[in-house]
């Protein structure tokens, strides 16, 4: 674990700058970050929590054109926990031989700790934690006097390496700053969902018997696909023939055409049907398939559902 | 390796099979093999790109065949073409049937309309080395008996050692077989479930009922082999577009045991 004066982070970042487009979590207001490309001497601040959209759309776009491109080296700075865990899972399914070659492996991720909490957030709902315990390049912790920095791989090495005069060994007094602050952000978010952990186990049981749940909160449903647009867990997309090439636009599994087969058959023709297989999707599918589950606990469905919604209280709710 | 890009294909004929249902013969720009089974994604460059399982032998090499049912907006493109256009394909994408599961065994292969297509693959590969199977059933149904695909070479297959049943739903003057839905010819074929396999592919409502009726007769649900119809987009389990329960159609299937997908919900709409 090492550690980096605000001093020298500036510093470190402006070296960074140099081969490398940066992007981090600007605040917009006191409930919203949003990412913006760092320019030189911008304060890059790492408090806060995750930002209106996930950092999916930096590995893969929402309409892409699918040939070689020139990709300039990206750092994301600030990623949190529930945005990692989401790529973790797209990279499975992206990266599974055959590989897709536009799935971008070059962005490095520099994760950091939450250090305070959107009203929806709810990942320790999940018994997920508000910091990144892999999945990440480096993962920054913020002190009052600089940041603890954690290595995540060989390229997350190779560069604090290269950087060695920025950071020095961080002290025992700092790591336990830092297990501090993260036990007081976990305590913020359990107290705001009443203590209440979801067992996954049983969730994913209980899931399909509770229909009358589903249908409950469903129906409120406009099938806009804000809620899969803006998850971090969420892959899916339609390849359709370009000019020249293949395009790849962001999918839906809310849009009624979206399961539809030539002739017209469709699975999931009604409202309900499309609603509970985002749900089945996150906490049977995937985890039976990719041993990895669709949900992160970010909270921005419930953030930008035009029918409010509720998906951490129906999760309580089934569970009961 | 782009899995996205395709490679040129010629259509080298066309066969008018029905009066929406056509073959396209086709002869890849570069070595192109494939497990019966197994399907292609079939684009008409800058119109769409639909997928389809080739219906010719794999044992072919030079070039394979895909017959194809007009039923919207690409399979009209595709309607359109002429000998000597060009086309893109990409595959031999998913996993097809597992033959060695069906040696020392009763092949009962049920299809329905233009279902027969990949069961055509299908029977050619088993009829090759017949003597690895301890018999080969064919019951098909069509709409009527314009609505048989492959007209001509029923004889040939039945010739080669295929026992063949047919029905159509509303027969004509010349209809000298069934008349019915396809489930109707299990009245006159006795079949061996214990020792047998099921493979069916056909239109939703009848791979319900045919499956339906096959496990009524005994067989089981892991020696029923369902080819499932999704709308396979990228063919490498990656847009989501065919999911089915856990499964992807195009990378897990598209042919599934019935009982990998009995308790997934709404696999027969």
């Amino acid at each position: 674990m090492k550690f980096i004066s605000k001093e020298n982070f500036k510093s470190f970042v402006n070296a960074l700058s140099d081969k490398y487009e940066i992007f981090y979590p600007a605040k917009l207001n006191e409930q919203q970050y949003e990412w913006a490309k760092w320019e030189n001497n911008k304060e890059l601040s790492l408090e806060g929590f995750r930002t209106i959209l996930p950092a999916k759309y930096f590995f893969y776009s929402t309409r892409e054109n699918l040939t070689e491109k020139a990709k300039k080296e990206t750092i994301i700075f600030g990623l949190r926990g529930c945005d990692v865990r989401g790529l973790e899972l797209l990279k499975k399914i992206y990266l599974e031989e055959p590989k897709d070659p536009y799935f971008r492996t070059d962005v490095l991720i520099f994760s950091a700790d939450c250090t305070s909490s959107h009203r929806d957030c709810f990942c320790t709902t999940l018994g997920d934690k508000p910091f990144a315990e892999s999945g990440f390049d480096l993962n920054f912790s913020c002190l009052e006097e600089g940041f603890l920095v954690e290595e995540g791989s060989e390229r997350g090495k190779e560069i604090l390496g290269s950087h060695s005069r920025l950071f020095r060994e961080a002290t025992e007094l700092q790591k336990k700053a830092i297990t501090d602050k993260r036990i007081k952000i976990e305590e913020e978010l359990k107290k705001r969902s009443e203590e209440k952990v979801l067992d996954l186990q049983d969730l994913k049981n209980k899931i399909e018997k509770n229909k009358a749940i589903l249908e409950e909160y469903g129906k409120d449903c406009v099938s806009c696909s804000s809620c899969t647009n803006i998850c971090p867990g969420c892959f899916c997309f339609l390849l359709c023939e370009g000019e020249e090439n293949k395009i790849r636009y962001a999918d839906s599994c809310q849009f009624k055409g979206y399961a539809r087969v030539a002739g017209g058959a469709n699975p999931r023709k009604n409202l309900i049907p499309r609603f509970a297989n985002r749900v089945y999707c996150k906490f049977i599918y995937r985890p039976e398939a990719q041993g990895l589950k669709g949900c992160t606990g970010c909270g921005r469905c419930f953030s930008s559902c035009q029918g409010k919604i509720d998906f951490k209280e129906m999760l309580l709710k089934i569970q009961m | 390796m782009d899995p996205y890009k395709g490679i040129k294909a010629e259509v080298l004929s066309i066969i008018n099979e029905t009066p929406t249902i056509k073959t396209f013969v086709l002869k890849p720009e570069k070595e192109f093999s494939f497990s019966t089974g197994q399907f292609i994604q079939f684009a008409v460059p800058k119109v769409g790109e639909s997928p389809f399982t080739p219906s010719s032998s794999p044992l072919e090499k030079e070039k394979f065949e895909v017959t194809i049912m007009r039923v919207g907006r690409v399979t009209e493109s595709i309607h359109n073409l002429r000998k000597g256009d060009v086309v893109e394909i990409r595959g031999p994408l998913g996993k097809g049937y597992p033959l060695n599961e069906f040696e020392k065994k009763e092949v009962l292969i049920l299809g329905g309309g233009v279902g027969l297509a990949p069961l055509r693959s299908l029977l050619l590969t088993l009829l090759y080395e017949k003597h690895k199977y301890n018999r080969i059933v064919l019951l098909y149904g069509a709409r009527t008996p314009i609505d048989i695909v492959y007209k001509n070479e029923f004889p040939e297959w039945a010739k080669k050692g295929a026992e063949i049943y047919r029905s159509v739903d509303k027969g004509d003057e010349n209809w000298k077989e069934k008349v019915g839905v396809v489930t109707t010819l299990f009245e006159d074929v006795k079949l061996n479930p214990d020792n047998g396999v099921a493979v069916v592919c056909g239109p939703p409502i009848m791979m319900k009922f045919g499956t339906l009726k096959l496990l009524q007769i005994g067989y089981k649900p892991e020696n029923i082999y369902l080819s499932m119809e999704k709308n396979m987009s990228c063919g490498i389990g990656k847009c989501g577009h065919c999911g089915l329960g856990k499964y992807f159609v195009c990378k897990d299937g598209p042919v599934f045991k019935y009982s990998q997908i009995m308790n997934i919900e709404g696999i027969w709409e």
